[in-house]
């Protein structure tokens, strides 16, 4: 027993070790938010596949790359010394030829632009305790019904999922049982029900 | 205090997600009672438990399976709320440079405050601890509430043991002087 923990500290003490109820919502939402970090999180053969993929290495790119490349061996071993100072060189390395070493220059895209939008993973949380099956459907998958199915936490908890979904406006909607669609009670509604029923929107903001 | 079967955090590292989804559902009311009573407030403290949680998953290989779960994850959570409490204190002196909010007004002048709550023994204590500084907060939560040896606080703060007590001493010392008052006020 603490000497510090007398009647005062004591009932202090009780009034802050109150324990919260039980809360399944709660808890699906942080099992939702841990699948999307992990999903976010970076897989070292994607990225080399991704790298490789990168369009910036195209033929055209990876040519001027090689001619400029060709052109700064010759200087750096001294093929154009009589011909040109190293004033011309090191204005010809900064991107500024000269009339003599003209180099031809091609504007490579950057690799900002011809990136692909990235599918950012959203955490869907819906409640539905006497449904049998929950599927996510919404302009990200197609609508399509087998593309996402909720999982449930517990035998009576909320039902939770994970879309990619790219930057910028979705419509999506909760298939119960494979017949009715339910507008996420968490989100917006959305006013073009293209699918035939109610719908939500999906704000995506890009990561 | 009770704590998991050792078997599920095993099976949770070697990436069993209903292992995972046990630890949550476990844990979860212990890691959000001592992250609001560290934040005092929900919204920051649910922010904290999820961020804790979401640290666990990714660093579950870092675990090793024949320490104690426990001290494990309140270091984790621990750590996320000192975070979280360093980023709200910025807000806040960000905020009294221009408008000063009724709510952080009215938490300026704790005696109004005690007037308003006077009555409830629990919104006294909760005042009383926010004013202590965060880590006697944190030594007296995780030594008085969640009932952890000095051994374990050690690991969860990284502290040291002596360090420890005399934060815990200095929090009750600060505690029983505030509350001792409120005692009397009330006449209880």
């Amino acid at each position: 027993m603490d000497l510090e923990r007398d009647e005062t500290i004591e009932r202090a003490a009780q009034a802050l070790a109150v324990l919260p109820p039980s809360d399944a919502h709660a808890v699906a939402r942080v099992m939702a938010a841990v699948r999307a970090h992990a999903a976010r999180r970076p897989n070292r053969v994607a990225l080399v596949v991704e790298w490789l993929r990168q369009p910036s290495l195209s033929v055209a790119t990876a040519g001027a790359l090689a001619a400029a490349a060709l052109v700064l061996g010759f200087f750096s071993r001294g093929a154009f010394r009589n011909a040109g100072s190293d004033q011309s060189a090191r204005a010809t390395l900064e991107g500024q030829p000269t009339g003599e070493f003209a180099i031809p220059t091609g504007t490579a895209r950057p690799a900002s632009n011809s990136q692909e939008v990235r599918a950012v993973p959203v955490p869907l949380v819906f409640e539905a305790r006497t449904a049998s099956r929950v599927v996510v459907v919404g302009d990200f998958n197609g609508w399509d019904e087998t593309q996402t199915p909720m999982v449930r936490y517990g035998t009576d908890g909320p039902w939770t999922a994970t879309v990619f979904a790219k930057p910028g406006r979705h419509v999506y909607a909760f298939l119960v049982d494979g017949s009715t669609l339910v507008a996420d009670p968490r989100a917006p509604r959305a006013k073009d029900l293209d699918y035939g029923g109610d719908a939500s929107v999906l704000m995506v903001t890009p990561p | 205090m009770t704590e998991i079967d050792p078997s599920v955090p095993s099976r949770a590292r070697r990436g069993d997600e209903q292992a995972f989804l046990e630890i949550v559902a476990f844990y979860y009311p212990r890691c959000l009672r001592f992250a609001r009573n560290m934040m005092g407030n929900d919204q920051d403290a649910e922010e904290a438990v999820q961020d804790a949680f979401v640290r666990v998953h990714d660093n579950f290989r870092r675990f090793r399976e024949d320490a104690r779960f426990d001290p494990w994850l309140f270091r984790i959570l621990a750590n996320r709320c000192r975070t979280l409490l360093g980023r709200a204190k910025r807000h806040r002196e960000f905020i009294e440079y221009g408008e000063v909010p009724l709510a952080v007004a009215s938490a300026a002048s704790p005696v109004e405050v005690e007037e308003v709550f006077g009555a409830d023994w629990a919104e006294e204590v909760r005042l009383a601890l926010e004013t202590l500084p965060a880590e006697q907060r944190e030594a007296f939560l995780l030594r008085h509430v969640e009932e952890l040896s000095y051994e374990d606080m050690a690991v969860i703060t990284g502290a040291g043991l002596s360090a420890l007590r005399m934060r815990v001493k200095r929090a009750c010392d600060a505690l029983r002087i505030r509350l001792t008052e409120v005692e009397q006020r009330n006449g209880s």
